[in-house]
């Protein structure tokens, strides 16, 4: 299990980071905590000439929560992120951030490489759609800041232009009376989920003003299920409106056949997962503390 | 203060929590060559050609070995099955063509791992696909074959057929037929892969340190395969990150290490293993396959005879099979009194990882179909699952079976009746009226199982009569060193089961000493001779053979101390006291001063000895001793005899709740019960029993080696083969009761491998969730996907008849 030989470099800076993918071209993959591309590598399904090391350039790993927008360096890792005072703050977070692979993935995986990867696996892409984010990036022509829903292209694929890389993620924090939950039912800890839904409701007098939900592990693609937040806005959250919302998701999802279970199998996952991440985001709309961690096989 | 029967603290655990340890792949030096080996992709092709000079050419690569250079340094592997077993060749690499997907087809040396990986995979190989077989009964039916020369993938078949089966069922009340039971391929994955360290100087000595786990039995394959005299061959090991039997068949591949340090003029060659090439190559436990099973019950539902057709898959070499289509009738009746038999025995190959003697070995495949024989009987017949059990329960000892085998002691009604109470049988039983009631699916099951330990190698002449091996040994040295510490080596070789700690135990008490003041060897050594041909750890033995052993070298040495102390303090032997003074441990005269400490007798014997006269010749504070256990050959025509020495015995309950939405089984309460006889020390035995319940409860939830029909192993990570962690483990109640076994100097019985436990008793809690729905419960593996898949096609009506009559109305 060796990765076939490559150039290291170390980047310390954005700029020299972007000039040097830039400067070496298509043989270039950029290094974060690793935790995806060194399997990768080592399984040798990819083997390109050059990394280039992102992981030690200074302050990209900052959180900063001070405004009505919360900016998450890319390099922010799964746990420093679930150990930060916006998942104390916004449960949704911290169900994502502590629900990911173990101590050990967490410690190292960033949330950049989470959603560069274009792994419909990956939970931070999935909980991104569920908060509406934005991917804040930086290439030879400069800073652009691109909207979640679209980035991940395909299996694997993104938005990223050749040579540019994500710096931070944004979303908006939740307003008052918001509420959410990110569900997974996955084998064991070190497994990708089975299936994954989150779902951001904003409640008001009883009465659903606006929801997100989104699938993870789903399709090729994180799926947001717009016909299934449809069934839920404006209604008031009744066992119908729910179940409607259940099938919805279910009828947005294109799960195929695999060792985590067969397409059919997900669908029920999909349609159990949103009923119970409904329930919890509205307990927590309704300010109650919801303790809610991945259920293993 | 006797030590036996207390938690000592494991004397292993200071250097392992502190990374002391020294694992095979720990040895390092800068001269070493690392070895990669190249396995096949596919699971059957022949190989049209190989070309390596790519990987020969590669800077800092030392050799390349393929299977022609194979061909000429090696003797196959003997086979220890009977004909046409002797036509299969077993070679460390594929030579004309490949037969498991994984399987070694070239390997290479160079100065580091990564360069002989990179080599590996310049080197070409040509492959012509052949059709693969991954299913048993195909695989029969001889089409597609593996060992040409062999001319079938049958490897063996016999009835097993005792007392009068036809009569039973001719007399029975009812009859109740289960068309199939499958148990399902997994394998209890040790945490430290396979893994050596060889070097084949130029003077041909071959020296490995290995994590080897059976070497007394591994040598005396491994040294003819390479034409060695088993005298050249060191084997060394030091820790053992677990083996769990899978770790006895390392061997056939540490050839290749030994091999290349050959070719590479004696430099030493590190092997290690990936997980990957772990799960698709070194080996998996077996699968079977149970057929047309019948079982005859009188009107009060005490089953009087079985029969049954089974079908054991041991992947696409036999290795240590057909060995497992005898070992399972150590248990042929599993705890219960049924005396009339015929089981059709079958073993074939197939186009998958082959097979080795993982944890519960071949016994917990044939208690598991005897446990879901006994539930589904219950369910069938209306019997409260608990009563059913004590309606059948043996219930004196010792108990010859119907085979002939002898189960020492035990008292299962006794440990039914503990785990119901610690589990609250009862509360449980009342909470499942009220789930039913609200459309929950929640059950309880009961497992008891066997772990037969100290085995009879004898029974291995039941499969082959020609095979050289009967009875069973362990051996122990115990010495006064020069300075007069106690010293112990011992030929077991464990891998996790805290041997030094139990030894120090059993030395303490015969020394009357503390266990710190023993030291005993840490792993295994053939230079130390401290071996037999059975050597090893494995079969659940320590206890008694390891421990035998110990206990008899010790008698052997306090002997000679009294002799030669009896000598120095001119004092009768009757007179002396062993135990510890002010200059250390030391042999004394009673009610008076006179002692002579160990130092002194050490140094009389080893450095001055012209105080010692000619009636003491023989002592020399050094002696060797074999326990043999009182064992005799079967008959094999018959195949009837003694087949293991102890029965250890569990009784496991769980309350499982089905969650109809993830279809994921919820273990909402586990009881584990044990009896190993005489305990030597509960911290150890606990351990063995919570890792024992672990690997069940992974098996049956969560591990699964599943192959696609290509033969293609789908589960080759630990993502797809997810073993059991500590997040997945529910709560367990531990639990115990203690009858010792006639048949050991302490008492104690062999335990450790845990007959499979969980694999029944959550089998048959999933049952008594499921059975008002329809479903039998016919296979071991229960993950979610499976359940789901389950639930929406009842099988009971396809899977299981009843035939009843009314006995004596006629
Ligand atoms: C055993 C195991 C289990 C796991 N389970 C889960 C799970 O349950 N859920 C989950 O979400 N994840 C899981 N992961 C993946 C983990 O979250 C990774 O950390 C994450 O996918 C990638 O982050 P990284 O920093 O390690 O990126 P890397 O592995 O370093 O990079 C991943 C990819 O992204 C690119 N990249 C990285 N950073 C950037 C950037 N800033 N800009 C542009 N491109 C970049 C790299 O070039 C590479 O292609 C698991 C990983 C392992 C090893």
């Amino acid at each position: 299990m060796y990765p076939a030989p490559f150039q290291y470099h170390r980047a310390k800076t954005v700029d020299e980071a972007v000039g040097l993918l830039a400067g070496i071209g298509e043989g270039a993959r950029v290094l974060a905590g690793g935790q995806s591309l060194l399997a990768i590598l080592k399984l040798r399904f990819d083997e390109p000439t050059d990394l280039v090391d992102i992981g030690r350039i200074a302050n990209l790993d900052q959180i900063d929560d001070a405004g009505e927008v919360i900016n998450i360096g890319a390099l922010a890792t799964h746990n420093r992120i679930g150990a930060s005072a916006i998942a104390e703050a916004i449960p949704i977070v911290s169900d994502c951030a502590n629900g990911i692979a173990d101590n050990q993935v967490r410690n190292l995986g960033t949330i950049g490489g989470s959603v560069a990867s274009g792994d419909p696996s990956c939970d931070w892409p999935t909980l991104l759609h569920t908060l509406d984010g934005e991917i804040l990036c930086q290439g030879p022509d400069g800073a652009r800041t691109l909207d979640i829903n679209g980035f991940v292209e395909d299996l694997y694929q993104t938005a990223l232009k050749p040579a540019e890389i994500i710096t931070g993620l944004r979303f908006k924090k939740p307003a008052a009376g918001s509420g959410g939950a990110y569900c997974t039912f996955k084998r064991c800890a070190p497994a990708y989920p089975t299936i994954a839904v989150g779902v951001q409701l904003t409640i008001r007098n009883g009465q659903v003003d606006s929801s997100r939900i989104a699938l993870g592990s789903a399709g090729l693609t994180p799926i947001r299920a717009s016909a299934a937040e449809a069934e839920l806005t404006g209604g008031s959250l009744g066992a119908d409106e729910i179940n409607k919302a259940a099938e919805a998701a279910v009828a947005a999802a294109d799960p195929y056949d695999d060792r985590r279970g067969s397409a059919e199998f997900k669908r029920q996952l999909i349609a159990t997962l949103t009923k119970r991440a409904i329930a919890i985001a509205q307990r927590r709309a309704g300010g109650e503390t919801v303790k809610n961690s991945p259920e293993y096989y | 203060m006797t030590w036996v029967g207390k938690s000592l603290q494991r004397k292993e655990d200071g250097r392992l929590i502190r990374g002391q340890g020294l694992f095979a792949d720990d040895e390092h030096s800068d001269s070493m060559l690392h070895l990669y080996i190249l396995r096949s992709p596919y699971a059957h092709a022949r190989i049209a050609s190989i070309d390596v000079s790519a990987a020969q050419a590669l800077p800092g690569v030392a050799c390349v070995l393929t299977g022609s250079d194979i061909k000429e340094q090696c003797v196959p592997y003997m086979q220890l099955g009977p004909a046409p077993c002797d036509k299969i060749v077993d070679l460390p690499l594929a030579t004309d063509k490949v037969i498991f997907q994984g399987e070694p087809v070239a390997a290479v040396a160079a100065d580091s791992a990564a360069i002989a990986m990179d080599a590996g995979l310049l080197i070409e190989v040509e492959y012509e696909m052949l059709d693969a077989v991954v299913d048993p009964e195909e695989a029969l039916e001889d089409k597609i074959l593996l060992h040409e020369a062999a001319a079938t993938n049958r490897t063996y078949h016999d009835v097993f057929e005792y007392g009068e089966v036809d009569k039973a069922f001719s007399d029975a009340a009812h009859v109740v037929k289960i068309n199939r039971l499958h148990f399902h391929r997994f394998a209890s994955t040790p945490v430290e892969n396979n893994a050596c360290t060889a070097e084949w100087n130029q003077r041909g000595d071959l020296d490995f340190l290995c994590n080897n786990s059976f070497a007394g039995f591994s040598m005396q394959l491994l040294a003819p395969s390479l034409r060695l005299p088993v005298e050249k061959l060191r084997i060394r090991s030091y820790d053992i990150g677990g083996s769990f039997g899978v770790k006895i068949w390392n061997y056939v591949y540490m050839a290749l290490a030994a091999l290349a340090s050959r070719k590479c003029g004696g430099r030493k060659v590190k092997w290690s293993e990936t997980r990957t090439e772990h799960l698709q190559g070194s080996g998996h436990g077996n699968e079977r396959t149970f057929l047309d099973t019948e079982v005859a019950l009188d009107k009060d539902g005490v089953i009087t005879a079985i029969k049954s057709r089974h079908i054991d898959d041991c992947g696409a070499y036999p290795r240590y099979e057909p060995l497992g289509c005898i070992i399972w009738a150590q248990v042929l009746p599993a705890t219960y009194g049924v005396r009339n038999f015929r089981i059709d025995f079958t073993q074939t190959v197939t186009n998958k990882c082959p097979v080795v003697p993982n944890r519960g070995y071949s016994r917990m495949q044939h208690l598991w179909f005897m446990e879901r024989i006994v539930d589904i009987c219950a369910h069938e017949l209306a019997i409260p699952a608990d009563e059913m059990r004590l309606k059948n329960y043996i219930r004196e000892f010792p108990y010859e079976t119907p085979n002939g085998c002898i189960y020492d002691s035990g008292n299962y009604p006794a440990m039914l009746e503990k785990a119901k109470q610690m589990i609250d049988w009862d509360g449980w039983k009342q909470k499942q009226i009220e789930a039913r009631e609200q459309g929950r699916l929640l059950g309880i099951g009961i497992g008891t199982t066997l772990d037969s330990g100290t085995n009879n190698f004898g029974q291995a002449q039941i499969m082959n009569p020609n095979l050289p091996f009967s009875g069973n040994s362990e051996v122990c040295i115990i010495c006064l060193d020069l300075d007069g510490s106690v010293v112990v080596s011992l030929g077991t070789g464990p891998s996790g089961q805290g041997h030094e700690t139990t030894t120090s135990q059993v030395v303490a008490d015969e020394l009357n000493i503390d266990p710190s003041m023993i030291t005993v060897r840490t792993g295994f050594d053939s230079a130390w001779n401290a071996f037999s041909g059975h050597s090893g750890t494995y079969a659940s033995q320590f206890a008694v053979s390891g421990l035998s052993a110990v206990y008899g070298a010790c008698q052997k040495l306090k002997a000679q101390m009294r002799q030669l102390a009896g000598f120095m303090l001119k004092a009768d032997a009757a007179e002396l006291e062993f135990g510890v003074g002010e200059e250390g441990p030391q042999l004394s005269v009673k009610g008076t001063d006179k002692s002579i400490n160990y130092w002194f007798m050490s140094n009389l014997v080893n450095s001055n000895n012209a105080l010692l006269d000619d009636s003491l010749a023989d002592v020399t504070l050094n002696v060797r001793h074999v326990y043999r256990p009182p064992f005799e050959v079967p008959d094999t025509e018959k195949k009837f005899g003694n087949l293991t020495l102890t029965y250890a015995a569990q009784l496991h309950i769980a309350v499982v709740e089905i969650d109809t939405d993830t279809c994921r089984p919820n273990i909402l309460a586990y009881a584990a019960i044990d009896d190993c006889g005489k305990v030597i020390n509960p911290q150890i035995v606990n351990g063995q029993v919570a890792g024992g319940t672990a690997h069940g409860i992974g098996a049956v939830l969560m591990e699964s080696f599943d192959y696609d029909e290509v033969g293609n192993l789908l589960t080759a990570t630990f993502s797809d083969y997810c073993p059991l962690t500590v997040m997945n483990m529910p709560d367990v109640q531990y639990g115990s009761i203690e009858t010792p076994s006639p048949f050991s100097y302490n008492g104690a019985k062999g335990m450790g491998e845990g007959g499979g436990a969980p694999l029944h008793t959550l089998s048959a809690a999933i049952q008594d969730a499921l059975y008002a729905e329809g479903i039998i419960v016919t296979d071991s593996h229960h993950s979610a996907p499976r359940v789901f898949e389950r639930l929406r096609a009842p099988n009971r009506e396809a899977t299981v008849s009843v035939e009843s009559r009314r006995v004596g109305a006629q």
